[in-house]
Formats: structure tokens, sequence, C-alpha cells
């Protein structure tokens, strides 16, 4: 998502207290507060005008985002924000679009959309928050938790290997593909800059801890089960945690390489992939209604005339 | 051999699909009009691009109503046929729309291969008591129908009823220019207008039937448009600048329509990977402050229950097109029907508010956008424009619509409000939120959600605060309830039995109104076009008539009562049932309604069927 920052059209600075709207009313411990924090302390840090700037979400818990961010927002039906988002786009060039998104919310009930929004390639920051499984609705399979994990609809265990989100969108052709966790604010930061520079679908996994249904999984105190990806035109790793952990040199133009990180049981945080010319739909249709020559409305019906 | 004057006439040309069937009627219609004659056409087309030929489900044809006087319906019944072979004019009998002295011209070119099905459609013709009359497309034409692949037996056709019906041999063959002439190279479009010369002479030679049909005045700022071209000219006289939909019969060629012209009007068509997806992006739009709209049919409609009741929750304004055709599922694409009546009035889940519009005729069409507009934007909910297979593919001559601007929805004029029969809403209406801001607004940042909320727009599950949300939006559709004027009548405002419908069927019932009168029966016709909510003194029109009944393109018995009937027992408590709830994919006729109702009148009970 590339759009023009702005700066408070009164002048007066944004800050987390300008953005904040009400307490969230998630559970304590849930990754989705690190999330909001990282969305807002960006914001403030690029003092990004919240008069141009759209949360668009879906259901569930993270569908509830926009709510805590002082901004506009929508917070629409299950599966379906892209929609929306894509909406706001043809619409209103001049906004900032964010979408929120959970694992249900984007890659169950709305994977369509997720397809055709990847493909479309329409101006946006896309945000998946990924906590393994339905939360909001207590503890569900979703198409990313983890086989064997016991869930209020597979209690036995949950049958089948988690869907991989980030070969998904690679093989739909997203141009620009970053992984993210809630609990690493520094490099949370710096995949938004990336992301929101990036004209285009910009797609953000976001590993999201969710302790009260699934206090096991995402062992933040620990490090060695992830790495870091690092290149001059990547983003750089968190500032706190990249002394602790492997860090490797990847090329997010190397789609062949993102595939095979990908693919690998190891998670990396990191950009994955970036293509810059990627044609975006938005654009397309915006531009051929600029440059389509304007007809007076006296004219309308003058291909049906009886002459 | 003389010349017959006729006020009025139907004929029909059935073909398989894929021979032009629906050209040649285009091109007829188009010279008719021309020279100053009333027409009104409907397409009969099949639901598949190319069903085997000679099969019953390929056939394709158009009904062509042609009169002196202004027409606002398809009619009553046929009373001249011409079939490519036996297969398509045995599958059409099927329907029985034929005239007593309908006359059946059957083309034999298949008789040899075919002989004893011919024989037997021949019989059936006979002992229908119609006239038959076999005929064979001259040498000459043959080869060049031969020479053209098997192409341009629809202009031999047209030539014979450009001779049957007196029609202007110029006026048709700069019509045929016109359709064919940037697409056939020079030589074909010759060839074609040849063959269309062959059906002429061969019709003066051969056929004995000559009818002239007067024409009025030359048709100077009128138009000749079908329904969905006046919807999608309608969208773009309305200002509104997305249109999002999905690919969908019959609504599917607003979009055509509009890909093609509305960037000239400073918007863009976005074809959307589902129906879902359409709905949601015209919301996004809506909430972005850029009017949008959608349209779809039945299958679609279902699938964008979900966003419709989002929008009403929400408040963000919403125009979603319903061309309608028959269901339940699949049911048949491309064959009309008034059954999503219930669907699009109750269809989302909870209570949840919006507005229904119907259009009559293509001349609503093209100003129900722009009421639309106003309701949607006013009063920030769903708003639903109802047209059906019918009306979006029935083309009809029209005087030019006056085009205007509307920069503002308050600039609507007072002419489309009378069209709809609603008086101007009050300037302020209170919204479940005090906040409205459309992003960018500066300072204005609000959320929206489908979730309850509370007036300042925080999430809020408390009893009193979800109940107000309920009385506010449902109070936005009472501001609508008490504005209604009264519905369109025709006939005495009492009398013995009152006819309603609503939609397409309005030209129907005025027609079947009319001549009942003349014949001395008490009977008066009501007409809704917006059909939610329905007017505050439908009680007190319904109390001055010893009946109430319906006439529905809906499914309807004894033991239930049609979409429309249904709606009407509810809201006035009066004994309304249908005398006509035909789900056949056809029309009604004047005359059907006519019968039903006298049938009624003297024996006191009638069966719907």
């Amino acid at each position: 998502m590339a759009t023009q920052v702005q700066n408070s059209p009164l002048g007066e600075p944004i800050t987390l207290k300008s953005l904040h709207t009400e307490n969230p009313r998630w559970c304590v411990g849930c990754g989705d507060f690190g999330i909001v924090m990282a969305l807002k302390r960006f914001m403030v840090e690029h003092q990004m005008s919240p008069d141009k700037t759209v949360n668009v979400s879906g259901i569930g818990c993270s569908g509830r985002a926009p709510n805590y961010i002082n901004s506009y927002g929508a917070h629409t039906i299950h599966g379906r924000p892209i929609t929306v988002a894509l909406g706001l786009a043809l619409a209103r060039p001049d906004l900032n679009v964010f979408i929120e998104s959970g694992d249900g919310d984007a890659l169950s009930i709305g994977g369509n959309h997720l397809i055709h929004g990847i493909n479309k390639n329409f101006n946006c920051t896309f945000l998946l928050f990924d906590n393994e499984l339905y939360a909001l609705t207590k503890s569900q399979t979703s198409p990313t938790t983890r086989k064997g994990h016991k869930t209020n609809t597979q209690p036995a265990g949950t049958y089948l290997e988690a869907l991989n989100p980030i070969k998904l969108v690679l093989g739909i052709g997203a141009s620009f593909v970053a992984t993210t966790a809630d609990w690493m604010p520094d490099h949370f930061e710096k995949t938004l800059q990336a992301a929101f520079n990036h004209k285009g679908f910009s797609f953000i996994h976001v590993t999201q801890r969710c302790p009260h249904f699934d206090p096991d999984n995402f062992d933040h105190k620990t490090t060695t089960w992830f790495s870091f990806l690092k290149h001059a035109n990547g983003i750089e790793p968190d500032k706190r945690i990249a002394g602790k952990t492997e860090v490797i040199e990847h090329d997010p133009t190397n789609l062949v390489e993102a595939f095979q990180l990908a693919n690998s049981h190891h998670r990396y945080f990191g950009l994955f992939y970036r293509d810059d010319n990627k044609p975006c739909y938005d654009e397309i249709l915006l531009n051929q209604s600029k440059n389509t020559p304007q007809k007076t409305k006296e004219k309308l019906l003058d291909y049906f005339l009886l002459k | 051999m003389s010349v017959e004057k006729k006020k009025i006439s139907r004929f029909e040309v059935l073909m398989d699909a894929g021979f032009g069937a629906q050209k040649a009627g285009d091109i007829l219609i188009r010279a008719f009009a021309k020279t100053g004659k009333y027409v009104y056409i409907e397409p009969m087309i099949p639901a598949e691009i190319s069903p085997p030929p000679r099969s019953r489900p390929a056939m394709s044809g158009v009904i062509i109503r042609l009169a002196d006087f202004d027409i606002t319906n398809i009619g009553n019944n046929t009373d001249l046929i011409i079939a490519q072979h036996e297969v398509v004019l045995n599958r059409r009998l099927d329907d029985e729309e034929e005239n007593p002295h309908c006359q059946v011209l059957l083309d034999t070119a298949d008789q040899a291969d075919n002989s004893d099905t011919y024989a037997q459609v021949v019989q059936r013709v006979k002992n229908l008591g119609l006239n038959i009359i076999l005929f064979d497309v001259d040498e000459p034409s043959k080869l060049l129908i031969r020479s053209l692949g098997g192409n341009g037996k629809n202009m031999y056709y047209i030539g014979m009823l450009a001779h049957i019906y007196n029609a202007d041999v110029n006026v048709v063959i700069d019509e045929i220019k016109m359709t064919f002439g940037k697409k056939l190279a020079g030589d074909i479009l010759d060839k074609n207008i040849k063959i269309f010369e062959f059906g002429y002479k061969y019709a003066k030679e051969h056929i004995p039937l000559n009818y002239q049909i007067d024409g009025g005045a030359k048709m100077a700022e009128r138009i000749l448009i079908d329904g969905n071209s006046s919807l999608s000219m309608g969208v773009i006289d309305a200002g509104i600048k997305l249109y999002a939909g999905y690919p969908i019969t019959p609504a599917s060629s607003i979009m055509h329509t509009l890909a093609r012209v509305l960037p000239s009007y400073g918007g863009m068509v976005h074809q959307a990977e589902d129906e879902i997806g359409a709905i949601g992006t015209a919301i996004g739009s809506y909430f972005g402050g850029v009017p949008s709209i959608t349209a779809t049919s039945g299958p679609g409609l279902s699938l964008k229950q979900e966003f419709i009741g989002y929008a009403a929750a929400a408040e963000i304004p919403l125009i979603v097109i319903d061309v309608q055709r028959s269901g339940p599922s699949t049911g048949m694409p491309t064959k009309t029907e008034q059954s999503d009546l219930m669907s699009v009035i109750f269809g989302s889940h909870g209570d949840y508010t919006k507005i229904v519009l119907s259009v009559a005729n293509v001349i609503d069409c093209f100003y129900a956008p722009q009421m639309a507009r106003y309701l949607a934007e006013k009063l920030k909910l769903p708003v639903f424009i109802m047209s059906d297979f019918q009306t979006a593919n029935s083309y009809k001559i029209i005087d030019k619509p006056k085009v205007t601007v509307m920069n503002n929805v308050e600039e609507i004029q007072d002419f489309v409000l009378e069209r709809f029969h609603i008086s101007r809403l009050p300037e302020k209406i209170e919204m479940v939120r005090t906040n409205q801001a459309i992003p960018g607004t500066m300072n204005g940042m609000r959320r929206v959600t489908g979730l309850n909320t509370d007036q300042s727009g925080s999430v809020n599950y408390f009893s009193k605060t979800n109940q107000r949300s309920h009385m506010i939006r449902n109070e936005k559709v009472h501001l609508v309830k008490r504005a209604l004027s009264k519905p369109e009548m025709f006939g005495g405002d009492e009398g013995d039995i009152l006819v309603s419908g609503w939609g397409s069927s309005r030209g129907i019932i005025e027609e079947a109104i009319n001549n009942l009168r003349a014949e001395g029966i008490r009977a008066s016709g009501i007409h809704f076009k917006i059909v939610w909510p329905l007017p505050m003194m439908l009680k007190d029109i319904f109390s001055r008539f010893k009946r109430i009944v319906t006439v529905e393109v809906a499914y309807g018995d004894e033991l239930k009562p049609a979409p429309l009937a249904t709606l009407l027992r509810a809201e006035t408590l009066f004994d309304v049932h249908s005398v006509m709830a035909k789900a056949t994919g056809r029309p009604l006729t004047p005359r059907g309604i006519m019968n039903k109702v006298k049938e009624l009148l003297e024996t006191q009970t009638v069966s719907v069927r």
C-alpha cells in the first residue's frame, strides 16, 4: 500500500492518546493488543492522518481491531473485508486502506476474496491475524490449526495438516509477502513501513498468540524455532531479538527461494517476496475512467433515438 | 389480394438458437417504429448458447406486438407465426398463446428428412382449427444461404413479414445495413439484403396475407429501448459512479452496457469474483461517499443477503437491482417471474429495514435509479429496484426521457417522486448513530459495524440500546410509508372487484380493466410501484370494493396465497386472494385476467390456475 502520508490537517500531533477509542475487549495476553499497538505506533511515527485512514475488518477477534483505532473504520461481515476495502480503493484512492482479517476470516470463509484481492493487487495493507484457530466462537479448528491440536470441533485432535498461508499467497502471485509476529514491535513496525511503501496488495502474515485457547503455541520467550530474513531490499530483523536467533540472507525478488523458505517447517520472519511491477487493478480502472473522453449528459440517450 | 386493415396485431418468429431470430426481430421493430407504428417486443431465449438444433430447448424466438396506438404490454395471443421447422412450432404450441384465427407459416426445408413429425405437427395445427401455410425458401436464396454457411434465413423471414405487414422496404434495408454494416463484409451484407428481397417477393407472390397497420406521426424525439438498457442509462443519469456486479442472467446486460458507457461519464464498472464481492464493493464505495450500485438475479440475491442486512445495520446507503427470473434455485434463467418479492423484502436475517421499488416499464427503469439513490442516501439503508426478465428484455418506444443532473439527492425533481407516488422526505432524518461522516472528513473519524451500537457508535449489547436501534431503523421506513401517496389506479374508486399487481404487470392490468369496463363490468385496477412499505390508505381503498384480488407471475394456490396477496392480507386483513398466480415463465395476458375476473364475478369462485 503506497499513499501519501499527510500530517494532521489541524496541525495537532497524532499521539497514541489521540488514536485511542476505548479499552479493547480482548482477553488478557491476546496478541491482538500488540498488533493494534503496532498500527497506532506506525500512525504516530509517520503522523498519518486518521481522517484519511480506514481500517476494514471482517468477523472474529481480528474484526474488532478497527474499533480500537481512532481513524475511520468498517467492521464488515465474516470473510468479506477485502470486498469492501476494494470499494474504498476504487472510490477513494486518496485514502490509506488497512485490512485486518483472521485465519478463519481470510483463509476459510473469505478464501475466494483473498485469491482475487491478491490477484487484483489493489492498493492496501492486509494483515492476517493468524492465531491458528477460531477464538471468538470459542476454539474451533481453522485452516491453519496444527494437526493433532484439540479443539471443540475436532476434540480428538485436528485431523489435517495446517494450510500454509505463505505458500498459498505466493502461489496466487502476491506482489508483497511479509511475515512478523505480535510480540516484536520493532519488526512489526518495519514490516508495516515496507508494506505501506509498496504499491499494491501488501500481504502481512502475523503470527498471533492466543493464550486463552492455545497457550502452548508460539513460545515467545524462546527464539530457536524461528529465524529472520534479511536483505538490503528487505526488512531489518527485530533489533531486540536479532542477536538471539538465526538471521539469513534472502533476496525478496527470488521467488523460488521464497517458496523453499515457505515450504520448510521452520518459521521465518521478514520479507519473503516483493514484485514492484505487478499491475494494480484499481489503478487500471481509475486510469480508464480518467483517460476516457468525457461526454455530456444531453447526449446520453442519443444512441437509442429513432432517427 | 386485398389489404386488410388492422389496429393491432401480434406475430412471432420461431427459429433454432443461433439463426438470428433476435436480430431479425430487432431489425423489424426498428423499421416499424421509424415509420410511426407502436411496437413491443419480447424475446424468447434459451438458457443455453447453442442447444442442439431441431430440439425443443433450441427454440429461440421473438414475439412482436404492432399497433397504431401506444401499447403497454406484449398483449394476449398471436395472430401469425413463422416457424423454421416443425420442432420449434410444436414446442411453442404447448404454450397455448395462439389466437383462434392464427395463421401458421411453416418452412418445409426439413420436411423431406422428417416427414412423419412434420405430418404430426401439421395435423396438430389443423386440429387446433388454425390455418397452416407451408412454404419453402426459393432456390436463389437457398444458394445464397449455402454460400453464407447456412446463415441468412432470418432475412428471408423478415422479408416475408415485411410484405405481410406492409413495411417500408427501404427502411428495413436501412436497418439491415445499420445492424450489420460495421460487422459484415460488404458482399455478405449484400447477400443478406438479397435474401430479404427474395423473401419479400416470395410472400408477395405466394402468401395470401397482407395487413396494414397505420403509422402515427413521425417520432422525432422518441427512443426505442429495452428495460436493462434503460436502467443502465438511468444509473448514469442518477450520478452513480461505480457499478459492481457478477455475471448472471438476466441482469448481465446492465453490466455489459455500463462497461461500455459508464467510463464516458466519470464512472467505472467492476466485475467482481462473486456476487458477495460485488455487493461488498458497492458498499465500500458508498461508505466512501461515492454512489454505487449492484445488480443481480435470484441466486445472486440469495448470496447477497448477509451484506444487505449489514448495510441496514451499519447505515450505509446501498442500491441493489434484482432482475427477477424464474426460481427456485437455478430455475429457468431466461423466463420471467415475480417470485422474489418475499426474499427481497424479508430476506436477510433479523428484523431489518429496506425500501423496495419496482419498475412497471422501460420509462420507470430510467428514473428508478434516481429514486433509489434519493431514498438510499436520505435514509442510509438498502433500496431495491425490482425488475424482471420480461421488462429487462422487452423493447418499447417511449418519449425521450428528460436527463437531469443530480449532484445532491435533494435536487431530485418532483416529477420523479410523483412517478413513484411518493412525496419529499423531511430534511433531517434521525440515524442510529449521530456521526455519519464520510472518510476523509476532518475530525469525523468513526467506525461502522454490523454489531449493535449506541448513538455514539460504540458497540453496545444493552437491552434499551438495541430496542432504540430497531425503532430508529424502522422509523426510516415508516417515514416512507407516510410519504406514500395513493398508488396508481385504473377505473373507478369503487366497484365489484379491484385487481392488484406490481412491477411489470401494470400495462396488462390497465388493458384488462379498460376492456372489462368497456363491457360494463365494474372492475378497477391498482398497481404498486413501491412495494415495501405499502401506503397508509390501503384499507380505505380496499373497503370500497366487494372483492380484492391479485394477479402475479408467481406461484399460488388455494392453500398458499401468492406473495403480493400474502402481503396485502397481512397489511389490510382483507380477504385478498389471487385470480392469477402463474409461474409458467410466460407473462400474464390482459385477456387471461379478463376471463378470470368474469369467471369470479359470475360463479363467485375461481381456480387460480
